[in-house]
């Protein structure tokens, strides 16, 4: 079990070593953003079966890490709008229409 | 003090103070101290987050297996497209006029982002603009069904006796 | 529930979302564009912590690991779901203006 555990552990960050290559390449800004969410979910794995193995004091940590990623990730969002406090919806975009530099 | 800002104060009351009882869990000291820290949370959201449209909780019971089959059944089926050596896509946008305000929107973008194929991009006026995976699988009706739901669970008009 | 199938639950539950990390990593390494690879980082990652969650609360001892699972279990769908609207947003914005 205990051996089990640490071969998943491994795994997800494997898992999260793979995917940091994208956020290495890009090419959007938006692959870089996937970065706050990424190491979010993946550390909050880790921590959930490192609490498993080791007494459950590391739970604590893991909720506390679910809390902080979510705002990491929409500081990361906010941060690219183009006055760096926005919400992505002030300018808005549609995918099909065309536009023309109203910004 | 409305019913409807009473309501939500109580219903937020409860949530809240579970949470608190499962953070503080085997400690005394903490839960006693949840008798400030619960009530300030209620009024920091309730002047955050004014009550406008109550929930309707007993609505929201009956959604969530359906949300949770419907979760595994997205991430199953991106799993599926991940690995599949031809890689299934058609990506593709749908545009799809909404009547909802602005909460069930962000509530129903949310939820779509986790059902199979869809993936909400914010809105463009009264439209949702949706990003879908592949195009050829009927990706509209899945989300009007969606939205239907969403709509369902809150209720417009403040709630009678 | 006895001991050793609590722990081949886990085993299995946590094996399955090992799995689904890794689909969320392949399909953010092979599709080609960046909305498509957001399906696959929202969806299959928040399906992987899932069952990682699932799995390791077959190894509580009492109620409240179990319910500070579940905590982190429901942070992480509600933030994956807005995460993912916000960055497709930013995206889209950004390939606006391009």
């Amino acid at each position: 079990m205990t051996f089990w555990l640490h071969l998943i552990i491994l795994g997800l960050l494997g898992s999260l070593a793979g995917a940091l290559w994208r956020v290495w390449v890009g090419p959007a800004q938006a692959d870089r953003m996937m970065a706050a969410q990424l190491i979010g979910t993946t550390g909050i794995g880790v921590l959930v079966l490192l609490a498993v193995l080791q007494d459950w004091a590391a739970l604590t940590v893991a909720l506390a890490l679910a809390l902080l990623a979510a705002m990491a990730a929409i500081g990361f969002v906010k941060a690219a709008s183009s006055d760096g406090a926005g919400d992505p919806e002030e300018c808005a975009p549609g995918p099909t229409d065309a536009r023309d530099g109203q910004r | 003090m409305s019913r409807v800002t009473m309501k939500a104060m109580i219903h937020r009351t409860v949530v809240f103070a579970l949470i608190w009882a499962v953070l503080s869990a085997g400690d005394p000291a903490g839960q006693v101290l949840g008798l400030i820290v619960v009530p300030a949370t209620v009024w920091l959201s309730v002047a955050l987050l004014p009550a406008r449209n109550p929930l309707k909780l007993w609505r929201l019971t009956g959604h969530t297996p359906r949300f949770l089959v419907g979760s595994v059944a997205g991430g199953v089926d991106v799993a599926r497209r991940a690995f599949a050596p031809s890689m299934p896509l058609n990506p593709g946008w749908l545009r799809v006029p909404m009547q909802l305000g602005d909460g069930a929107r962000v509530a129903l973008g949310a939820e779509l982002s986790l059902m199979p194929g869809t993936l909400a991009a914010g809105s463009d006026g009264s439209v949702l603009l949706v990003h879908v995976l592949d195009l050829d699988a009927e990706p509209g009706r899945a989300v009007e069904a969606q939205a239907a739901e969403i709509a369902a669970l809150t209720d417009p008009a403040p709630e009678g006796p | 529930m006895p001991e050793g199938l609590a722990d081949i639950a886990t085993i299995v539950l946590t094996g399955i979302g090992l799995v689904f990390f890794l689909a969320g990593t392949v399909g953010l390494i092979r599709f080609p564009d960046v909305f498509s690879r957001l399906h696959a980082l929202t969806k299959a990652d928040n399906l992987g912590l899932g069952f990682i969650v699932l799995g390791a609360g077959f190894q509580a001892d009492d109620w409240t690991q179990l319910a500070k699972l579940g905590l982190i279990w429901a942070l992480a769908l509600l933030a994956a779901g807005t995460v993912a609207q916000l960055v497709a947003r930013a995206a889209l914005r950004q390939e606006g203006r391009e």
